[in-house]
């Protein structure tokens, strides 16, 4: 349902009103390079990579902020645009971590200027600014922040205020010792902080971090959709695993999932259970001397069902009673319910979140 | 994200004084409730609650006067900031004490002699019966419009946008809470003319902040000063004590030390209680400004000009101009005889500005016609009339016409180095080109002048080139002219040590 | 009351609500990906009511915060109906068309004038009258609770008298409006869906219908009771009684179940007890098999979320050692009982049979949801799309009715022994009895040891300073906790997470339960305070 037509690089494009740019191209399967841009988030238009030529101005405005309008034309790619892209480009490595080859470091979550910059090219290679961004150690083991691989797009910052509501980081400083900070560059555990990560999700760079994470190529991981097996929002998250583990946990693009790309703090950090010492990794039996002993599943499997039946004829199958996890999945649950009318006899089969 | 209820706006004011601690960020915190790492970035972008305390300027013309000698002997003293330029070029080289009071300082510049015909008349007396506010009264608001008109009026803070346009939007829009804001955070290297006007003619900026609201229906109005120009606001507030503006709201406001709030959505964000870091436009202040209202900003000369316009008329204003309308407060500081502020009418070339100001000191080399922003330009030129168009045929500005001449005893690559320091300190740091490309900038000419190897200066004009196309705001888009200028006009000269 | 138990409407239709009435949920710490999103609602500029004990986080962005003695929940909203029927708001062109027994709710709350709840709930008049004019104009609003309503011996009246507000009001069959119980486990929804439930086999289908028993009997091949079952708050009191053997899987009972004294001398007091969990638990020490069972990350399934939303876990690792995951174990322990539960070759099948079972969810299959992403029940076929909010085709089918509810006092008072009132609940940064999250280093730093909330003037007058130890005693027991000192909660009450093993919160927390529900009061009880005593 579009309002009225707008040109982008020569073809015709619906759009609607209150739309910017840059969200009509994307559905016109236009490319825009863009930093700062969430769709979760106001438009910052920061980054400045995502300039093109609009009708009725004759500086080069942002895709991500500009509005679409009625008859508006729009030019993404031309000679002055690439030219401002390349030396844009070549100034975002002046001021950040650069690999071997001269090009942005890669970062454990992928590192989008480095894509950018092997996609549209840079114009020269210049001295690095090295400017006096402040480093931070923080004590917490989910939130790091690398000022080097930072470009200051404040799509942490943003999202920490606008979505996440805590506002536990901000810009801090002025002109080329702009960085990011907590209050008083605390660690972020004594602050309002409440270890969402999404600061580490919508940095573009990686310069957000997750401090406990193993540092990897990005193709390394599988990434396995799954739902978050806490609370009842049932968030969709990618385990992303490595070596028969998982190692992180990352949010779908958002607009894809009922989280919109969000995550919270046990659903992003709260993995390492998975991988524990103190899992249970044998069936266990107690035995004449009142202990529990590691047994065979024949074992525990028999034992468990001659003393389930053993009640059930001594006392009645209504002495028996099946709890079931509201934890476990609807499939486990079926059978639990079907387990104890069907197998046992009873109706005594109750889930443990009774409310 | 805010409590609700939170008082923002307090934010600055509570910071004041405070420090940056952990402490004062939670009792502000508490007070406005705004979160404590929102009011932690909001302290560090304003140098006088980040760096409190007495400040000695670096501005091009404090430079020229010995400002780097008066900053080591004050230094050996005690702890003192190097800042930005001060707003007092004339009386250089200066340095503020507490309370941003004056501590070191020359004798009061220079300003034209008494002359009712002029439209300000910076020497002339303020008239306390406010003739301008009852003759917009009985003529109504349209009438006042069509005069600001008629004089030709462009807005005097650098843009040179006609005056009556923004009037005209602002009084055109429904919404019934609307705002005036004088913009009187005077803050362009080489530019002290606002400064004047609060301090000899106040009553001519508040009686036109009065018409401006009276005109377009604001509900109050707002002067932003900036926080080094404590008696300024002083002035202005004695002004407004001697009665006659009852009818009107006005609040003061006191930046915090900021170039960038200059930048009229900076300042809206600063009076706002954020970081003065530019608006995307549009919207415009007109239509959504202060707090998302419309809102009227106009600076301080603009304003000033107003009651001259409407008592004698708008065409009398147009035909004082030169090669544009009306008359201008010219600065002028550097190496001239007499420094200070002359009002001649709009168009008046170089040389006789400096006519004016008792003439050259030394041979002169070039000219700043227009604060940093505008660049150096040869001599060549000091017969052209200094106005919004001929400046902007010659790739320079007028902007608020701080006029800078310097001689050929400086290196025109130091004066850019002096420059690029500007503004890479003044930079709000938002977009990339301007922050990342004015540190770039000055590392190059730092090296420059440090090996004399040209090299250095490379890729400077297309940087230049990229400040101009990506920056958000006006600073990103000129922050990169003095070195480029320079090295255009005075190839004999850059580079060269005196 | 109106439909199965689960939230009317949508997640994702919060950001566009112009009101929320939040009651009893502390939604940033429970469920804060949703709390997001009612965040975006409050910045486009809708308004927010808070109806909580505690000034939780979601109070500092609130328009209202009603900040309501624990347990009066009942006066609260039966003056908020009050409110609306005395100022003519309700939405007569609704009650006419789609409920019945209005008159009752009429005559119930003629009484419960706002002045009078002031008194009761400690919620001052004008803001419950501001309250209610608010919901009962906002075309948009929607109610979002969860068991700071449900975990009280009235619980299910707390549900009818948010009902009855959902009903005049007309706020139903609209999207970002309804009635929405948030669910606090990830598969809450999906395990009553299940069928595991004393009273419902799948998809809410009686076991003391005979029809629904027929079908099932004929679908597993076996005669099944039709005597409904003891619910979870019954078993557990009958433990040493009427049950003697109990399977229980992923749950710590000892811990999250109230009164942990009496579940102790229940669990010695029966003859079997088999476990089935990732790790050792304080329910372990009673069992007499133990099978280690795979976690989420480990299998294939389902969860379903609060908005009905069916979606798929997937096996991302294998589980340790020799666990093993949940659905392999349980169909191996049902056929060494000797029934023959079916070779399903993974869960798809599982889900596939009870689909068929299940007039819910028969058009979901694990196959559409990995095409199309979750789907919300009711699901009637494969060709359909789903359901995002519920009643939207005609309000409702058939009437919702009014129940006239009337207050009763909370099981367990405030006394002169016992003068302060318990609530208990759950923070960011653990997850019920934290076996998951206490494994974890930053949530350990964040949050390491049991605390008691309190407010200033209570801690001054028992003379316990902010960081002290202290004991919390009930007529159940008695525990340690940390004094938080805090204006966030009221004067005479208090308030404790569940999450510490080492200090359980249950051990003090009433097993009265709910008469419907049987669901435990976890909000209220009455304790007192001491200097620490081991």
């Amino acid at each position: 349902m579009s309002d009225f037509e707008i040109m982008i690089d020569g073809q015709t494009v619906g759009a609607s009103d209150g739309e910017t740019v840059l969200t009509a191209a994307i559905r016109a399967g236009v490319s825009i390079p863009t930093l700062c841009h969430d769709p979760r988030l106001d438009p910052a238009a920061a980054c400045r990579t995502c300039l093109v030529e609009v009708s009725g101005s004759g500086r080069l405005q942002p895709a991500c902020a500009w509005k679409a309008q009625a008859d508006m034309t729009v030019v993404t790619e031309n000679p002055r645009i690439k030219r401002h892209r390349a030396v844009l480009l070549s100034m975002y490595l002046a001021d950040h971590a650069l690999d071997d080859e001269g090009l942005p470091v890669e970062r454990p979550n992928g590192n989008q200027l480095r894509e950018m910059v092997i996609k549209e090219g840079h114009a020269f290679d210049l001295v690095p600014v090295a400017a006096p961004r402040g480093n931070r150690e923080d004590k917490n083991p989910y939130v790091q922040f690398n000022p080097d691989a930072c470009i200051l797009c404040a799509r942490c910052t943003r999202y920490c205020d606008e979505v996440e509501a805590v506002s536990a980081i901000s810009l801090a400083g002025r002109g080329s010792a702009t960085t990011i900070s907590t209050v008083a560059e605390r660690s972020l555990l004594d602050t309002s902080c409440e270890l969402c990560g999404g600061c580490i999700d919508v940095c573009p760079t990686g310069a957000m971090f997750e401090g406990k994470a193993p540092v990897h190529a990005p193709e390394a991981i599988e990434k396995v959709r799954s739902t978050c097996n806490f609370c009842g929002v049932g968030c969709q998250l990618d385990l992303n695993v490595l070596d028969g583990k998982v190692i992180k946990v990352t949010a779908p693009p958002p607009g894809t999932t009922v989280n919109d790309g969000n995550l919270c703090v046990k659903g992003r950090f709260a993995y390492d259970f998975v991988h524990h010492d103190d899992r249970l990794t044998t069936p266990l039996i107690r035995r004449d001397d009142g202990e529990l002993h590691p047994c065979s599943w024949d074992e525990a499997i028999s034992a468990a069902a001659a003393g389930l039946l053993a009640v059930k004829k001594n006392h009645g199958a209504d002495a028996l009673g099946f709890i079931s996890s509201a934890r476990c999945t609807v499939e486990e649950n079926y059978l639990v319910q079907k387990m104890s009318r069907a197998a046992f006899g009873t109706n005594n089969c109750h889930q443990c979140a009774a409310t | 994200m805010e409590k609700k209820g939170s008082k923002r706006q307090a934010v600055l004011d509570a910071l004041t004084g405070q420090g940056l601690s952990r402490e004062a960020m939670a009792r502000v915190a508490e007070l406005t409730g705004v979160p404590e790492a929102d009011v932690y970035g909001v302290g560090t972008f304003y140098t006088l609650l980040a760096e409190p305390g007495p400040r000695v300027c670096q501005g091009l013309s404090c430079k020229l006067a010995g400002g780097d000698a008066l900053a080591e002997k004050l230094e050996a003293k005690g702890t003192v900031h190097r800042v930005s330029c001060l707003g007092q070029c004339d009386r250089a080289p200066v340095s503020l004490g507490e309370n941003n009071r004056l501590d070191v300082a020359g004798p009061r510049g220079g300003i034209s002699p008494d002359n009712p015909g002029l439209v300000m008349n910076l020497a002339g007396e303020d008239d306390p019966s406010y003739p301008a506010l009852a003759w917009a009264r009985k003529m109504g608001g349209e009438a006042v419009i069509d005069e600001l008109e008629a004089s030709g009026l462009q807005g005097r803070g650098g843009a040179g946008f006609p005056a009556h346009i923004k009037w005209r939007a602002v009084r055109a829009e429904a919404e019934p809470t609307k705002y005036v804001v004088c913009n009187a955070d005077e803050g362009e290297p080489g530019t002290f003319k606002d400064r004047e006007i609060m301090l000899r003619r106040p009553q001519l900026m508040l009686e036109a902040l009065a018409i401006a609201a009276f005109v377009t229906g604001c509900e109050a109005i707002y002067i932003y000063v900036r926080g080094e120009f404590p008696e300024e606001t002083d002035a202005l507030k004695a002004a407004l004590a001697k009665g006659g503006l009852e009818d009107f709201e006005f609040r003061f406001i006191e930046g915090h030390g900021a170039y960038i709030c200059g930048e009229e959505t900076a300042l809206i964000e600063s009076i706002e209680g954020r970081r003065g870091m530019p608006r995307l436009k549009p919207p415009y202040p007109t239509q959504q400004g202060l707090w998302g209202k419309p809102t009227l900003m106009n600076n301080v000369e603009t304003l000033a000009c107003v009651p001259d316009i409407l008592l004698r008329g708008g065409a009398r204003f147009l035909a004082l101009g030169k090669t544009e309308p009306g008359t201008k407060l010219y600065c002028l500081s550097g190496h001239v005889n007499n420094p200070g502020v002359y009002e001649l009418p709009l168009g008046a070339s170089l040389n006789e500005l400096v006519a004016a100001g008792g003439g050259f000191v030394g041979t002169p080399l070039a000219f700043s016609p227009g604060g940093a922003s505008s660049g150096v330009l040869p001599m060549s030129l000091a017969d052209e009339p200094l106005d919004f168009k001929s400046l902007a045929a010659h790739g320079s500005m007028l902007g608020s016409a701080g006029v800078v001449v310097l001689n050929d005893t400086v290196d025109m690559a130091w004066v850019a180095q002096v420059q690029a320091v500007f503004f890479e300190d003044e930079s709000c740091g938002q977009c990339a080109p301007c922050r990342i490309g004015a540190r770039l900038v000055r590392q190059a000419l730092d090296r420059y002048l440090q090996s004399g190897n040209p090299d250095n200066l490379e890729h400077i004009e297309e940087l230049a080139w990229e400040m101009t196309e990506g920056s958000i705001c006006g600073l990103g888009m000129v922050a990169a002219e003095p070195a480029v200028t320079a090295r255009r006009h005075f190839s004999d000269h850059f580079g060269v040590r005196p | 009351m109106f439909g199965a138990g689960a939230m009317t409407n949508s997640i994702p239709e919060i950001r566009d609500a112009e009101l929320l009435f939040v009651i009893g949920s502390n939604t940033t710490e429970a469920h804060p990906i949703i709390a997001m999103e009612m965040k975006r609602a409050v910045r486009n500029g809708a308004k927010l009511i808070v109806a909580d004990p505690r000034a939780i986080w979601l109070t500092e962005i609130a328009d209202i915060h009603m900040q309501i003695k624990p347990g009066t929940d009942v006066w609260l909203l039966n003056a908020m109906a009050h409110v609306i029927i005395a100022e003519g708001l309700q939405d007569q062109a609704f009650i006419d068309a789609h409920t019945e027994d209005f008159g009752e709710v009429i005559a119930a709350v003629a009484d419960y004038t706002p002045e009078k709840a002031e008194e009761i709930t400690g919620v001052p008049a004008e803001d419950i009258r501001q309250s209610a004019r608010l919901y009962a104009t906002t075309k948009h609003a929607g109610i979002y609770y969860t068991l700071g309503i449900t975990e009280h011996t009235h619980g299910t009246d707390n549900v009818y008298c948010l009902a009855n507000l959902v009903l005049m009001t007309g706020h139903l069959g609209r999207v970002s409006s309804g009635m929405n119980p948030l669910r606090g486990q990830n598969n809450v929804q999906g395990a009553n869906d299940a069928g595991a439930s004393p009273i419902f086999y799948p998809s809410y289908q009686r076991v003391s219908d005979p029809t629904a028993q027929a079908k099932f009997e004929a679908a597993w091949g076996v005669d099944l009771s039709p005597n409904e079952g003891q619910n979870l708050n019954q078993m557990m009191k009958e433990m040493g009684k009427s049950i003697r053997g109990l399977f229980v899987m992923g749950e710590d009972i000892v811990l999250s179940e109230p009164n942990t004294g009496a579940i102790e001398a229940g669990l010695n007091g029966i003859d079997f007890l088999v476990m089935q969990d990732i790790f050792p638990n304080e329910t372990m020490r009673y069992a007499d098999v133990v099978f280690p069972a795979g976690c989420f990350a480990e299998k294939e399934g389902v969860f379903t979320n609060s908005d009905r939303r069916v979606q798929l876990v997937r096996k991302a690792v294998d589980p340790p050692g020799q666990a093993r995951a949940d659905w392999r174990i349980l169909c191996d322990l049902a056929r060494a009982v000797g029934y023959p539960m079916p070779a399903y070759a993974d869960p798809s099948e599982i889900y596939a049979e009870m689909a068929s079972l299940s007039p819910k969810f028969a058009g979901i299959s694990h196959a559409r949801i990995a095409e199309e992403g979750g789907l919300q029940w009711p699901c009637s076929h494969v060709d359909h799309p789903g359901t995002v909010t519920l009643h939207g085709d005609g309000p409702i089918k058939g009437k919702g009715s009014f129940q006239g509810v009337f207050y009763r006092p909370s099981a367990e008072l405030a006394s002169p022994e016992y003068p302060l009132v318990l609530s208990t609940g759950r923070t960011l940064y653990h997850y019920n009895s934290a076996t998951q999250t206490r494994r974890d280093g930053g949530l350990d730093a964040k949050q390491s040891e049991n605390f008691i909330q309190m407010h200033p003037q209570d801690a001054r007058r028992l003379d316990v300073a902010n960081g002290e130890r202290v004991s919390v005693i009930s007529r159940r027991g008695q525990i340690g906790a940390v004094v938080e000192r805090t204006r966030s909660v009221r004067p005479g009450c208090v308030w404790m997470p569940f999450h510490f093993s080492e200090d359980m919160a249950n051990r003090l927390t009433n097993d009265a339960g709910d008469a419907v529900t049987g669901t435990g009061e976890y909000k209220v009880c009455a304790v007192r305070v001491e200097q620490f005593s081991g």
